[in-house]
């Protein structure tokens, strides 16, 4: 892939991020949890992961955290966002060298979405200084359970096509 | 689905659940004494004797913004506050030592303690 078409692609997919951000934003949070969201940007995370590697996907993570902060978002919910984002990209990487034979993108974003609430509730409970914060967990896990199952079954409908749309770029 | 998606499934049900069943089950001991402590900016703010017949309403005001916490029928809750999100206040009410009510926007923290008898201070869990 050249490397202006991989940028194109990038921007993209920066670009849709943070509209996913948005909508979500709109959604009323349909859980008393705090922090329980859907993940809708999650979902670009894990086609960047399949389509792209690891370097490129970090990027989209790192801008469309920034650049959603910048879109309207106070200091502290950056710092939510960027440690929730960059771990749960981290653990989504290491899974997914479970090898595609073994784990589909479900399993991918179920982790994914688990470890965006583990460093989300870490930050919380340095910010209030405030350990038992954690004990929020258990039900933001079984929140970022389901969210993460739905956002998987999305990704890998749409992973076929998105691979399909690139490899068409290349030839 | 394959292999290793129902494996991570698995670990997060169990993993959730257990800490849940821990959560549950904690030791709720005869605490002879009971407090509210308010915490704002981290820093402890007020503390204040619970039992079934506390009724007080405290107003939590900092820099961040302003939280209504009110204390009646034994149990306690925030009824309105300045944050964009108001989970604290759809957090409903809290009553058993060990429970809590964040406000993670203004930094405020409410939790309920017990304290037994012995002179070596207890805690809540």
């Amino acid at each position: 892939m050249s490397k202006t078409r991989k940028l194109t692609f990038i921007s993209l997919l920066v670009a849709q991020a943070l509209v996913l951000h948005v909508i979500e934003r709109a959604i009323p949070v349909p859980f008393i949890t705090p922090g329980a969201k859907l993940g809708l940007a999650n979902l670009v995370t894990v086609i960047a992961l399949y389509t792209f590697g690891f370097k490129e996907t970090f990027a989209i993570v790192v801008l469309r955290i920034i650049m959603a902060a910048l879109l309207g978002g106070s200091l502290s919910s950056f710092l939510y966002s960027i440690a929730g984002g960059i771990l749960s990209f981290f653990v989504m990487f290491v899974v997914m060298q479970l090898g595609e034979e073994n784990v589909s993108a479900i399993g991918v974003s179920v982790a994914g979405a688990v470890f965006h609430n583990i460093g989300q509730v870490l930050v919380a409970s340095m910010i209030v200084q405030n350990i038992r914060i954690v004990s929020y967990l258990p039900v933001l896990m079984v929140a970022g359970l389901g969210t993460g199952i739905f956002i998987g079954l999305t990704a890998r409908y749409l992973i076929t096509y998105v691979k399909k749309l690139i490899s068409y770029g290349i030839n | 689905m394959k292999r290793f998606d129902i494996v991570i499934i698995i670990l997060v049900v169990i993993i959730a659940l257990g800490s849940l069943g821990v959560l549950a089950i904690r030791p709720q001991g005869n605490y002879s004494r009971k407090y509210v402590e308010i915490y704002s900016e981290n820093r402890l703010y007020r503390k204040i004797p619970f039992d079934k017949t506390t009724t007080e309403r405290v107003v939590v005001k900092s820099n961040l913004g302003f939280n209504i916490i009110d204390i009646s029928n034994a149990k306690v809750r925030i009824i309105d506050a300045d944050c964009p999100d108001k989970i604290c206040i759809k957090d409903g009410a809290i009553s058993k030592p060990g429970d809590m009510l964040v406000c993670l926007p203004n930094k405020v923290v409410v939790e309920i303690k017990g304290e037994s008898n012995s002179e070596n201070d207890a805690l809540s869990f």
